[in-house]
């Protein structure tokens, strides 16, 4: 194995070797290796080719702010190597290459970049313009990222969880850990998030000392282990910010570990205050192909061989802006790299302790010099070293390019918060201006460097969101100003882009290929600011999210404008900060279904089942889905249906007529004792959206039913209609206490008689009646007798617990009459042949209790209810222009048209609700809602389907209803 | 959701628990002599503020009561009935 082993900064275990597949080969990494570190341990450089060049990219940044080392693992693509834990047996593949990433057939691409200048998708190839389709579609074929399949099914578990905290602190570096620490004391609620999967930032694997001779490392340790133990601080590690909110909400998906029950999971965090502790990130030194394989930033290098034990290469060069680079260097060619040379912006101003070091180990040191040019076809070998006005040049051959221009802060949360940003000189930084209400900036981000400094600003940040939160802690944040006071301020930094350059392959957005020519071009044709020149160029549009050009641009545009930097801002930052899986957002599956108490007893009876709503219901018992069998058996001897899904109600209470008077269309006072009323509630625009059932139970105590999909709403509904009225009413809802068994059919009573223990004869209990009675001596029973599908029929309700033990006993009770289930589907066919609706089926949205018919169920003399949609019923009685309900037949037996299918003669005038073959009646039946003018019958009516070729249907509108038209049947 | 509500039951609570009811505009005026445009301006017709307004909110997901609030529109965040007072108190101290 080919790693540094004995390092104690080490985050990974080298004797826990884990295998897996670039490609067609086996490679092998170590537990808490990321997939890019293993691939790099492993001797791959080339992780990609870029998006228009196809130019070879590698490891640059370890953390994910480039699209350099986007792979598909597992066939998922565009997947954050840098950020992707290693795990055993992973596929990983290369992105937009033909072949491989280390041969790519597509690299000719890159000598043609002069065929494709700024903005060349909107200008160039539109001329003539027959040939840009032809173009375009060979560019997007060369172009892009990875491929998805089309079949490609999302594995694993995506959870979601909604945590509120009085103090959120965003970055587990020392600030943050600081902040933490100091925001407990006050007894609040903390949230801790941290992208990588520990505590420590920029502490975390650095041997350079943090006082008192303790190397910053162990100080991290120290600072995380106090932190983990403190009962109020919530942490979330491995966890990326994706969104910031109004009123103080934050966005961000954790990715699991081994032990977590969650493959990913989207955070959404509330909080009273916010901690920013994001600290910096490295701002990428420009030059001639700056982007080789074998080029990377400092961190990189240095974490590399520090935390993932890879000595990044053999012979290096360093070119930087900042004393990490010089740390880097020391202590990477303590671990055996061989140092040719490093070159730093700054001519003055170095740590000298650290100077002293480089002179120590015989480092060539040469200040006030950068790298101006990268050679080397796929990989860096030589590298050309330049003064700063590129006066004097010196060649070094090496195979790695440790460059950087310094440091730069994450300032994207702060973005997303709407905190402004200005260009400070002294740091070279662009700070935080106008911080919103209740967030504090800590640490690095606010240009500190010195390790006590960092921490005194988390301490004083953290107090001050406490505080922000309630608490109080003003001698505490007194105290901790102090402290900071006293501590080394902000340093000094660069704001160096580059030696004098041509700029054709020097890159300041590797996800877009943006070169620095670019964006002289487009300042040329006249972008004068960040933003636009951003959108022209696409120069921060990938999915690092302007992580590498974020500063680099408006430093690079005030260089070519000649004008000061002040002027100029980065560029907006929106969500997603990082690239976030759909199957995160959508969280856990939300479909959640209902199942009837006699579920089961369906299923054994061969039930096909479908989704209804919330509910799971029987709709078939057959493979004959015209339900010829069911139908025939109801109107011939007896079946049972399962209708629990039916919303049932109890509303009791002095007020609770008022109530059922307000929201129903008919008089409620009508209800009479041991009867049904069946009535409709509409909506205030006279639509109807509910039918049921009423039945009084005793004195203001009323029992009703419910369509199924409204039972969800009802409570609501009536609460909402009665707000203003301070009614003393109480309504429970029934609908999964109470379950409904519907026996219908000539045989119906002779079945029920043998159970119920009352007298079920025509005149002691006739259609429309409601009694309550027993079965087998024990289940309590309201029984009804409605005529939905025109048989005599009883429905019973009783408790859902007895629902199992009804079934069946009406099941062996009706052996003797051959008593058969029917489904949802059989019941549809029967209502329908006796004209009766179903919401939602004869109507939609705009249609009113007049169009359907339905007028006779409206009492207009109780205008002192204030009846629920009564205004609007009045103003609709004289109105010519609506649609209305009819029935319509077939002359021909022709196959039914589908429900949906509109009718037609020059334009749309209707469409069909319900048509079936009628069993009964041995024709074609439906109802269709028309316009009122085709609403006579006899009309004759056209109807077209989808793909029917112009062979529209014909049929007649006829009297409803069609079965039974005296209604002989269900009173028998 | 960013929004948080305080139900009059329940207390503090994620406003995805919530569903709005529309704005405060008083109690169904009598059915009697209502012209249609009169009615009509009653169920449709809104105030849209931009700023604090006083609005219908159930909590569907908990206690199912009814009750107000003032939101501000603006920022979409509650308004603590007292801070209201305060701030109208203030603007007559400024007149």
């Amino acid at each position: 194995m080919n790693r540094l082993t004995n390092l104690p900064t080490l985050r990974i275990n080298p004797a826990e070797e884990l295998t897996f597949y670039y490609g067609r080969t086996n490679f092998s990494g170590c537990y808490g290796d990321t997939v890019a570190s293993a691939l790099y341990a492993g001797g791959v450089r080339i992780f990609s080719r870029s998006l228009k060049y196809h130019r070879p990219r590698g490891l640059y940044s370890l953390d994910g702010e480039c699209s350099n080392t986007l792979m598909t693992v597992n066939s998922i693509p565009n997947i954050r190597t840098e950020n992707t834990l290693l795990k055993p047996d992973m596929k990983v593949d290369a992105q937009n290459v033909m072949g491989s990433a280390e041969n790519d057939m597509m690299g000719f691409m890159d000598k043609l970049d002069f065929f494709m200048p700024a903005g060349f998708y909107y200008r160039i190839m539109h001329k003539p313009s027959f040939i840009w389709p032809i173009f375009m579609k060979h560019i997007r074929k060369a172009a892009g990222l990875g491929t998805i399949s089309p079949d490609f099914r999302m594995k694993g578990v995506y959870d979601e969880i909604y945590p509120v905290a009085d103090v959120c602190i965003i970055g587990g570096g020392a600030a943050g850990m600081s902040a933490a620490l100091a925001a407990a004391d006050s007894g609040k609620r903390i949230i801790l998030i941290e992208s990588r999967p520990w505590l420590g930032g920029c502490f975390d694997y650095r041997i350079h000392s943090y006082g008192k001779g303790k190397p910053l490392y162990l100080r991290a340790r120290e600072l995380a282990a106090q932190v983990e133990q403190t009962p109020n601080i919530r942490i979330f590690k491995h966890t990326f910010l994706i969104g910031a909110y109004s009123a103080n909400m934050l966005t961000a998906f954790q990715t699991g570990g081994e032990n977590d029950s969650f493959d990913e999971r989207y955070i959404e965090i509330k909080s009273e205050s916010f901690v920013v502790a994001t600290g910096c990130i490295e701002r990428p030194l420009l030059f001639e192909n700056n982007e080789r394989p074998g080029v990377m930033q400092i961190s990189c290098a240095h974490r590399l061989a520090k935390t993932y034990g890879v000595l990044p290469g053999k012979d290096a060069v360093f070119s930087v802006g900042h004393d990490t680079g010089l740390e880097a260097a020391i202590d990477l060619f303590d671990l055996g790299l061989k140092v040719s040379c490093v070159a730093d912006i700054r001519e003055d101003g170095h740590d000298q302790k650290l100077l002293e070091e480089l002179a120590e180990r015989r480092i060539p040191f040469l200040g006030g010099w950068a790298a101006a040019r990268v050679h080397g076809e796929k990989h860096v070998n030589k590298v050309t070293l330049s003064k700063l006005d590129g006066t004097i040049q010196r060649h070094f051959h090496c195979d790695l390019l440790v460059a950087s221009a310094g440091l730069t802060p994450v300032t994207a949360p702060l973005s997303l918060m709407n905190a402004g940003f200005e260009y400070d000189d002294h740091t070279g930084y662009f700070l935080p201006v106008n911080m919103p209400e209740k967030v504090f900036a800590a640490g690095r981000i606010t240009g500190l460097n010195n390790p006590s400094s960092i921490e005194a600003s988390g301490r004083l940040a953290g107090f001050m969101a406490a505080m922000a939160s309630g608490a109080s802690c003003k001698n505490e944040i007194e105290d901790a100003r102090k402290a900071l006071a006293m501590l080394p301020g902000p340093e000094r930094g660069t704001k160096f882009l580059s030696v004098p350059v041509s700029g054709r392959k020097t890159f300041i957005c590797f996800d877009e290929d943006t070169t620095i020519k670019n964006i002289r071009q487009a300042i040329d044709m006249g972008f004068d600011v960040p933003e636009l020149i951003k959108r022209f160029t696409s120069a921060g549009t990938g999915p690092g999210q302007s992580g590498i050009p974020g500063h680099n641009l408006p430093l690079c545009v005030a260089n070519y404008t000649g004008k000061c930097i002040s002027k100029f801002r980065p560029t907006t930052v929106r969500p997603p900060v990082v690239p976030t899986y759909i199957a995160t957002y959508a969280g856990r599956k939300h479909r959640m279904t209902k199942r009837t108490p006699v579920h089961d007893l369906q299923v054994k009876k061969c039930g096909v089942f479908r989704l209804m709503g919330v509910w799971e219901r029987a709709r078939y018992f057959s493979d004959d889905f015209t339900c010829r069998n069911e139908i025939l058996n109801v109107r011939n001897n007896v079946g049972m249906l399962d209708s629990s899904t039916l919303g049932k109600f109890r509303i009791h209470g002095p007020d609770a007529l008022k109530a059922l008077q307000r929201v129903y269309v008919s008089d409620m006072r009508s209800v009479r004792n041991g009867c049904i009323k069946y009535s409709a509630m509409c909506n205030d625009d006279g639509c109807v959206i509910d039918d049921g059932v009423i039945v009084r139970i005793s004195e203001n105590d009323y029992y009703f039913t419910t369509s199924t999909a409204r039972a969800g709403q009802t409570i609501e509904w009536i609460r909402y209609h009665t707000k203003y009225d301070d009614w003393d009413f109480h309504i429970v809802n029934l609908t999964d206490s109470m379950g409904v068994i519907n026996i219908s059919g000539p045989n119906s009573r002779k079945v029920l008689e043998k159970i119920a223990d009352s007298d079920l004869s025509n005149t002691a209990f006739p259609f429309g009646g409601y009694r309550e009675f027993s079965v087998a001596g024990v289940i309590p029973v309201r029984a009804m007798r409605p005529g939905f599908v025109g048989e005599l029929s009883y429905e019973l309700h009783v408790p859902s617990s007895w629902m199992q033990s009804l079934w069946e006993i009406i099941e062996s009770a009706g052996k003797e009459f051959n008593i058969g289930n029917f489904g949802v589907e059989a019941q549809n066919v029967m209502r329908m042949e006796k004209g009766h609706l179903i919401l939602g089926i004869e109507s939609e949205q705009r249609t009113n209790l007049l169009d359907l018919g339905l007028g006779f169920l409206w009492d207009r003399s109780k205008m002192e209810a204030k009846t629920v949609g009564a205004v609007a019923l009045r103003q609709a009685e004289n109105d010519s222009g609506r649609l209305k309900l009819v029935g319509i037949k077939m002359d021909d037996s022709q196959r039914p048209p589908r429900d949906g299918s509109v009718i037609v003669d020059k334009r749309i005038r209707g469409y069909v609700c319900t048509a079936r073959r009628s069993f009964s009646l041995d024709t074609v039946i439906g109802m269709a809602i028309v316009e009122s003018d085709l609403s006579n019958i006899g009309t004759e009516l056209e109807i077209f389907e989808d793909e029917c070729k112009a062979e529209l249907i014909h049929v007649r509108v006829v009297h409803m209803p069609f079965y039974d038209p005296e209604g002989k049947r269900m009173k028998m | 959701m960013a929004l948080t509500l305080t139900c009059p039951v329940c207390g503090k609570r994620n406003g995805y628990e919530f569903r709005y009811g529309g704005e405060d505009k008083g109690p169904r005026p009598a059915e009697g002599g209502l012209t249609p445009e009169q009615w009509c301006s009653h169920v449709h017709m809104n105030k849209s503020v931009a700023g604090i307004q006083k609005e219908w909110w159930v909590h569907r997901d908990g206690c199912g009561m009814w009750f107000t609030v003032y939101r501000n529109t603006a920022g979409n965040t509650e308004v603590p009935e007292h801070d209201l007072s305060l701030k109208s108190q203030n603007r007559d101290g400024e007149a």
